[in-house]
This record gives structure tokens, C-alpha cells and sequence, in this order.
């Protein structure tokens, strides 16, 4: 994994080569801070610090680090503020957010969102560090392109733990069998071993989904290319779901069996509830975690979580981004020699997620892998559970039905 | 004299319905009552758990199928209402005279279903409730390209012009017959005939022509042979609805549903109120060979798609078609088809093959099958997407007592509708000026 370490920097506090020409000069940040922020985000989660404490403690110091303190606040007139599009519109730098990554990645560790697994696997978060929807206005302006986040996915590092699959699955209080994100393991002719597929919504930049949804609640946002399902407007008609050509879509038949108690904010920037799992009766699929894309965390807890270094989230658009360095990093390692692909591009939707590895063929079978759904105490195929109370006449019929 | 008496016992025929009920009248309105209100429980009881009382299941990882009877029995209710209109259509713009007597049971048939089949879209949502604010809130913006929002759009717009029509033809009727009308229903007339002058006849007739061309333009070309099939032919991730032939076949199964429906409710009509003088055998006669015809449409547009399906088709397409080709429903409801087909051509050719009994018999076939087509293209089409490297696809799906009571739910609405109409409205058009013209 040495690309890695050549890659990431800020988690660190120190300045190491960027192995992309491209990429901007990263500045030591306040180490010390980082380190703080992260013990107390465990006591946080452990409940030895009250939100509100947590949040003033070092909002002096994020400011005067940053100039900005962009953590979520309780207070809502200071999410509204801290959230809102002018952090888009960007008076931050480039260098600034970047540092930032690195203080949100610190406190990852304690991400209370993601429970005890999580904190394990920070230790191995690879580099991961820089995945921010945000960008400068100079900057935009000189690629003239569209912010779209997404993907680079690094199929050759992954080895099936399913850590990202538990920790989305938790991260968003699914029901079970709900699977946003989803690792396929499978067999393919000519390849030895097991191959490995991390199937996620791929927030297409021409999604048929958004196309065919009759009251446009299935969206895509315009900040950052969110592919999104404002739950307040879904007539729950799956429509969506029939028609997007990857399977990713999850709806909710029943009353959900987890409320979204953990979440701090369930509506976006823009007030619009598309964040958690969705209510009775409404259509769900992986968000990209859009509060941590509004308050300036940045970053998608799969990615986070992955101890292998194989989910890479950024503005795909940027040649800057992180996933973007990490692609041109690892294709110049192997000489242009790299496999990539985009899943069943054919299918026109303009997927935002890049594979590295090799695209399943027309022969593949998925199999097992080597880690079973059940042994994270999760369930691969919803049908299974999918049932809905017995009907009341059915005593009359000796209690079968 | 003559030709006034049988003006007047024709009037008296049409009459019949609007008497008493009888006992027999109360059986069937409380027997589909019953059909109703047990359907309603069940909707009552997805409406409190959600969906999850259904069989369906999303597709992928899960191994469901995310649609099935209610959107399946949405395109059947559809494709029923559709030929009716068309019938009455094709009597006032090409005065097929044969079908004359049974046009406006097909129009109420038309509006009947219609309503049925935008209840199922309305059974099939997760969230009812917000239909109508969700829709018009940006409406603007999904008409220009949501399918649902076309489907949603042309069925209201088809609804409007067809209980026009129904409306600017009945005026007439119930003005001619006022005197004779039961007169627990006065208000109900009076409102019908609100404004009503025999002068505006001429300008009405002329209205309903055009009504009717826009029908005939629209249904084809808009509805079962436009939106309804677009909602699945244009779906690219679903290999056995991708295809341009779609359309025709849509259009095929609502003609071949409706007129087969169109013959049962006649002939149910003409046993009840011994109507054999107003819908002769010719007239059952010559639908059972437009059901023949446009059955033989039918099979022959599945034929195409076999054969491009099964032949060198892309895998997609391939593995669709063969999961269609092994699936035993699929081969019954064809072979039905295919009965009902050679036996309504040869009492076409063969006039001494024909008895109403028969032919009465041979047409709830195609009505039946087409309902299992129906649901079987959806399925089946969901239960093989494109991509179908997932452990759980195809997927399964086995309809629960939910789904199942939908159906009966249906059939009892529009069982009760004709009840209700058929006590209020005269049913078969007393316009005399075609009496005499009969060949
Ligand atoms: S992967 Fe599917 S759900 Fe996600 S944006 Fe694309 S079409 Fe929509
Ligand atoms: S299920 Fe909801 S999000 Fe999906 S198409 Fe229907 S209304 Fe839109």
C-alpha cells in the first residue's frame, strides 16, 4: 500500500510528496488540534460530553484554524449558516478545505454515526482525506466543469470484509436487507480467485431514474451532482427503481424497523429531507451522505470506514480531487496499464463511479464471499424478511396464511 | 302507424331496466357490494402496514419484483376502457350500424374502467395521499419527461373527453324520454339536461363527431398504443419491455379485452331484459369476428417478438424471452387465445358454427388471458433486468390475498356501476332515425 502513504498527507500534519503534478501545495495544520477534537469526539460518543459542549469547546479554534467552523450545530440558526450554499460559493481556499479533511478525518475515529466498528478500521483510513464537494471560484472557472461527486473504487484493493456495507448500513439505520451499498463477490471465467464488485448507487450524471420520476422527488442536486429522494415528496410509485438499469434502489414496504434517532440533521442545505432511511412507503438508495457533504466534513462513511483503501470519494470532475490523484497515481504505477471501467456504461447514464479491476463479463456468477452478510449480522436477500403482518382472518384458516 | 308503434315498443324496451328492481337486481348489487367492501378491507389493511402485505420486493440484491397485479390489472382496466370508446366511435364516424345498439353500453364500459384502472395506479403508491400535491407540484417539470406523469396527463385528459361525449349524447335521450324516466331521479335529469333545447342537437351530433375522431386519433396513437406502452418500452435496464413493438402489441390486447368485454356485458344486458330484438345475434355475430381479427393481431405481434427474442437475440433479450417461453402461464393463456381465435374465425367464414352461447363463451378467453398477460409481461419483464449478475435475480413473485381481492375488488365496481347506471340512464340509445335503416 505505499501509494497510499504517498498519496495522503494531512491526516498526518506533514507535507509528503503528492505524487501529482497537478495537485495543490498541502501546509502542516494544527496537529495538536485534530488529536483534541478526536479524544472528545469519543467522549462524545461514550456520553461523557453533551453535544453542545462538544461543538463550543474548539469553535474558537476551528475558526481561527480555518476560518470557518463548519461542524454541525445544534442551534439551527448556525446550521443554517454553517450549511448553506455561501460555504459552496466558496470563500474558503482550496489549501483550507483541505486541511479541514484532515481535522474531519482526525474525528472520524469518534464519528459517533458510525458506532464501535468504525473506530478500529480509522486507524487504517488511507487516502481518504480530501473527498470535499467544495471548490474555489477561481478554480472553477479555469475547468469551466461541473462539480459531480463520485467514485474512484479500487476493486483490486478490496478483499469482501463488508466493514463499509455494515457501517453504511448502521450509518443510515436500514432496515434489514436494505443494501445501499452492496459487495458482489463473483467468479469469472478466466480469472482465478474471487473477484470482488462494490455496487452502489452510481449518482449518474444522466440518471434515468430522476428522468422517469413523476413528481421529480428522485432529483440530482444541483451543488454536486447528489443524486437524491426528497422523502417528502415520493408517491412511493418505484418507478425509479424499475428503471434504474444497476438495482440499487431500496424501498420502504413497511414501517421502517429503525428510526433515524442518531442522525443529526435529516434535511440537506436546503432544507430538503434526503438524508437516513426513508419513511414508510417512500424510495431509498445510498445518498453520499449529503450532511457530511453540507457541513464541510466532506467525505462518505463507507469510504471512511473501508480499513483497505478501495472506496476514494471526490469531484470526479477535478483532476485535483483525491480519487482523481489516486487514479493517476496508481495508472502511472502500472505503467498505463491499468484496467478501468465504468458499470454498463453502454446503458448511456454517465456513472460517476470509476473502477479500477476488472468488469465482471457475461460469465461471471456471484458467489459467496469470504465474509457472509450474516456474520455482520445483516441480510443479504430481503425477500426473506420481507413479510408483512398475518391477516386477520387467518386464525379462521388455523393460523396459516 | 306502423313504423310509430315500433318506434314505441322499442322505447318500452329500452325502458325495461328502469323499473323496479327485482329481486335477482338486489343478489347482484349485494353480491358485488360484498366483492367491494372486502376489497376496500384489504386496501384498508395495506393502507395501515405499507406495502409489505404485498408479494412484491424490490429487484437486485433483495429477489422481488417491484410491480406486479395492481399495474398489471392498471393496463388490463385500461386496454378494457380503451375499445369501448373505439366502438362507439367507429359508429359515429364510420356508421358501423351493427354495433350501433351496443355503443353506449361500450361507453359506459369506457368511463367504468377508466376509473377502475386510475384507482389501481392509486393502490399501487406507497403514499397515496400525496399524489395530488406531489404531481401538480412540479408537474411542469416532469411532463417533459416522466412517462408517469405522460400516463397520469392523458388518461385524465381521455377521461374528460370521453364523459363529454357520454354527456353531449345522453342530453337527447333523456330529454325524448322525460315523460317516462322514473321520477325519483328527476334531479339527476334535470341537472344532465341542464340548458337542454332539442335546436342544439344538430351542433351536438357534430360536436360528438369530432369528439369521437379525436378519440379514435388519440386512443391508438396516444394511450394504448403511446403512453401506457412507453411506461415500459422505453425502459432500457428491462430487456423484455425495450422494444418498439410494445406498442402495437398494447394496442392488440386492449382491443382483443375490450371487445371481449364489450360482448359479455351485452349479452348480460340482453338476458336480463330479454333484449334479443334491440341486440340482435348479428351483432354478436360481427364481434365475435372483430375479436377474432384483432386477436390474430395479437398473436401474430407475439410472434415477432419470439422469434426476435429467441433467434440470435443480444443475452438480455435472450434470457427475457426464455424465461417467458418456459413459463407455463404464458402457453395457456397464448393457447387460449389461439382457441378463441380459430373458433370466432370460423363462425366468421361459417355462419352455421355460430350460437350466442358460444361465442359468449369463447369471449371471456381473451378477456381472462389478457388480464394474465398482462401481469405476466410486467413480472416476468422485472424478474429479468439487464443486469442480472445478482444471486437473487430473477426475482419471485406470488401475489398475496391483497393483490388477489384487487381483482375481485374491480370487477365488483364495475359490476355495481352498470347496476347503478342501468337504473338511472337508459342504456341503449332510442334515437329512432336509425331504426328504420337497419338492413
Ligand atoms: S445508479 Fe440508479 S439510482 Fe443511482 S443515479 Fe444512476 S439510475 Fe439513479
Ligand atoms: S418511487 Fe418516489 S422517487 Fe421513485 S420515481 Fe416514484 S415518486 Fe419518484
Amino acid at each position: 500500500m505505499e501509494d497510499k502513504s504517498r498519496l495522503t498527507n494531512s491526516e498526518s500534519g506533514g507535507e509528503k510528496k503528492v505524487p501529482f503534478e497537478k495537485a495543490p501545495p498541502l501546509r502542516p495544520f494544527n496537529a495538536d488540534l485534530a488529536m483534541r477534537v478526536a479524544e472528545d469526539t469519543q467522549k462524545l460518543t461514550q456520553g461523557k460530553l453533551s453535544e453542545p459542549d462538544y461543538y463550543h469547546k474548539y469553535h474558537d479554534a476551528y475558526v481561527k484554524e480555518f476560518g470557518i467552523d463548519a461542524r454541525p450545530v445544534l442551534s439551527s440558526d448556525t446550521i443554517g449558516k454553517a450549511s448553506s450554499d455561501s460555504i459552496l460559493t466558496g470563500h474558503m481556499s482550496r489549501r483550507t478545505l483541505l486541511k479541514l479533511g484532515g481535522v474531519a478525518l482526525a474525528s472520524a475515529a469518534g464519528a459517533r454515526l458510525l458506532g464501535g466498528r468504525a473506530l478500529g478500521a480509522a486507524a487504517n483510513l488511507g487516502g481518504n482525506s480530501s473527498g470535499f464537494p467544495l471548490k474555489e471560484n477561481g478554480e472553477q472557472a479555469e475547468g469551466a466543469k461541473r462539480v459531480q461527486m463520485g467514485m474512484v473504487i479500487d476493486l483490486e484493493n478490496c478483499d469482501g470484509c463488508l466493514s463499509c456495507v455494515y457501517a453504511c448500513s448502521n450509518h443510515n439505520f436500514n432496515s434489514a436487507g436494505v443494501l445501499w451499498l452492496y459487495i458482489l463477490a463473483f467468479k469469472d471465467e478466466n480469472r482465478e480467485g474471487n473477484n470482488f464488485l462494490v455496487r452502489i448507487c452510481q449518482h449518474c450524471a444522466n440518471p434515468p431514474c430522476v428522468k422517469v420520476c413523476p413528481v421529480r422527488a428522485r432529483h440530482k442536486r444541483d451543488k454536486d451532482g447528489l443524486v437524491l429522494t426528497d422523502y417528502n415528496l415520493c408517491i412511493g410509485c418505484r418507478y425509479c427503481m424499475v428503471t434504474c438499469p444497476y438495482g440499487v434502489n431500496y424501498f420502504q414496504w413497511g414501517e421502517p424497523e429503525r428510526a433515524n434517532y442518531y442522525h443529526p440533521k435529516l434535511t440537506d442545505y436546503r432544507g430538503r429531507w434526503v438524508i437516513g432511511n426513508p419513511p414508510k412507503g417512500v424510495m431509498g438508495k445510498c445518498t453520499f451522505c449529503p450532511d457530511r457533504q453540507d457541513d464541510g466534513r466532506g467525505n462518505v462513511v463507507c469510504a471512511l470506514t473501508c480499513p483497505h483503501n478501495v472506496l476514494h470519494f471526490g469531484d470526479i470532475n477535478d483532476p485535483n480531487s483525491e480519487p482523481m490523484r489516486y487514479l493517476a497515481a496508481k495508472q502511472k504505477e502500472k505503467g498505463g496499464n491499468l484496467s478501468t471501467f465504468r458499470l454498463l456504461e453502454n446503458q448511456g447514464t454517465k456513472p460517476s463511479i470509476i473502477y479500477i479491476g476488472h468488469q465482471p463479463t457475461r460469465s461471471a456468477k456471484a458467489v459467496d464471499g469470504p465474509v457472509s452478510y450474516a456474520d455482520w449480522g445483516l441480510v443479504e436477500k430481503r425477500l426473506d424478511v420481507l413479510q408483512g403482518p398475518k391477516p386477520w382472518f387467518s386464525k379462521a384458516f388455523g393460523g396459516t396464511q | 302507424m306502423r313504423a310509430r308503434s315500433r318506434v314505441e315498443t322499442r322505447v318500452d324496451q329500452i325502458l325495461r331496466p328502469l323499473g323496479n328492481p327485482t329481486i335477482k337486481y338486489y343478489l347482484t348489487v349485494a353480491i358485488a357490494g360484498a366483492g367491494l367492501l372486502w376489497f376496500l378491507l384489504a386496501w384498508a389493511w395495506q393502507l395501515k402496514y405499507g406495502l409489505i402485505v404485498t408479494g412484491l420486493g424490490d429487484w437486485g440484491t433483495t429477489g422481488g419484483v417491484p410491480w406486479g397485479i395492481y399495474i398489471g390489472s392498471f393496463i388490463w382496466w385500461v386496454g378494457i376502457s380503451h375499445g369501448g370508446i373505439l366502438i362507439s366511435a367507429g359508429v359515429r364516424l364510420f356508421k358501423l350500424k351493427v354495433f350501433y345498439p351496443v355503443a353506449r353500453l361500450a361507453e359506459l364500459l369506457t368511463v367504468g374502467a377508466l376509473t377502475i384502472a386510475g384507482l389501481f395506479i392509486i393502490i399501487d403508491l406507497g403514499r397515496p395521499d400525496r399524489v395530488v400535491v406531489s404531481v401538480i407540484r412540479n408537474y411542469v417539470l416532469t411532463i417533459q419527461t416522466s412517462p408517469l406523469a405522460w400516463d397520469l396527463t392523458v388518461i385524465t385528459l381521455y377521461f374528460i373527453m370521453t364523459a363529454t361525449y357520454l354527456l353531449l349524447t345522453i342530453r337527447h335521450d333523456i330529454y325524448v324520454l322525460r315523460r317516462r324516466l322514473p321520477a325519483r331521479f328527476a334531479p339527476v335529469y334535470q341537472l344532465l339536461t341542464n340548458g337542454y333545447s332539442p335546436e342544439e342537437d344538430e351542433k351536438v351530433s357534430r360536436m360528438a363527431w369530432w369528439l369521437a375522431f379525436a378519440v379514435v386519433l388519440l386512443a391508438p396513437f396516444l394511450l394504448h398504443g403511446g403512453v401506457i406502452p412507453w411506461l415500459f418500452q422505453l425502459i432500457a435496464s428491462m430487456p423484455a419491455w425495450y422494444s418498439a413493438i410494445q406498442a402495437p402489441t398494447f394496442l392488440s390486447i386492449a382491443l382483443t379485452s375490450a371487445f371481449g368485454s364489450v360482448i359479455i356485458i351485452s349479452y348480460i344486458f340482453r338476458r336480463l331484459y330479454g333484449w334479443e330484438e334491440l341486440i340482435p345475434d348479428k351483432a354478436f355475430r360481427r364481434m365475435g369476428s372483430v375479436l377474432a381479427l384483432v386477436g390474430l393481431f395479437f398473436l401474430w405481434l407475439q410472434l415477432q417478438a419470439i422469434m426476435t427474442g429467441a433467434f440470435a437475440a443480444p443475452v438480455g433479450v435472450r434470457t427475457a424471452t426464455e424465461a417467458k417461453m418456459e413459463d407455463p402461464i404464458y402457453w395457456t393463456a397464448i393457447g387460449l387465445v389461439i382457441a378463441a381465435v380459430l373458433y370466432l374465425g370460423a363462425q366468421t367464414i361459417w355462419p352455421a358454427l355460430f350460437s350466442m352461447k358460444r361465442v359468449v363463451l369463447v369471449s371471456i378467453i381473451p378477456v381472462v388471458a389478457t388480464l394474465f398477460e398482462k401481469t405476466l409481461f410486467i413480472v416476468e419483464g422485472l424478474a429479468n433486468p439487464l443486469f442480472d449478475i445478482y444471486k437473487a435475480v430473477p426475482g419471485h413473485y406470488i401475489p398475496t390475498w391483497v393483490e388477489i381481492s384487487s381483482i375481485i375488488g374491480g370487477v365488483s365496481m364495475l359490476a355495481l356501476w352498470f347496476a347503478v347506471i342501468s337504473k338511472v340512464l337508459p342504456i341503449i340509445e332510442v334515437e329512432a332515425e336509425h331504426e328504420g335503416q337497419e338492413e
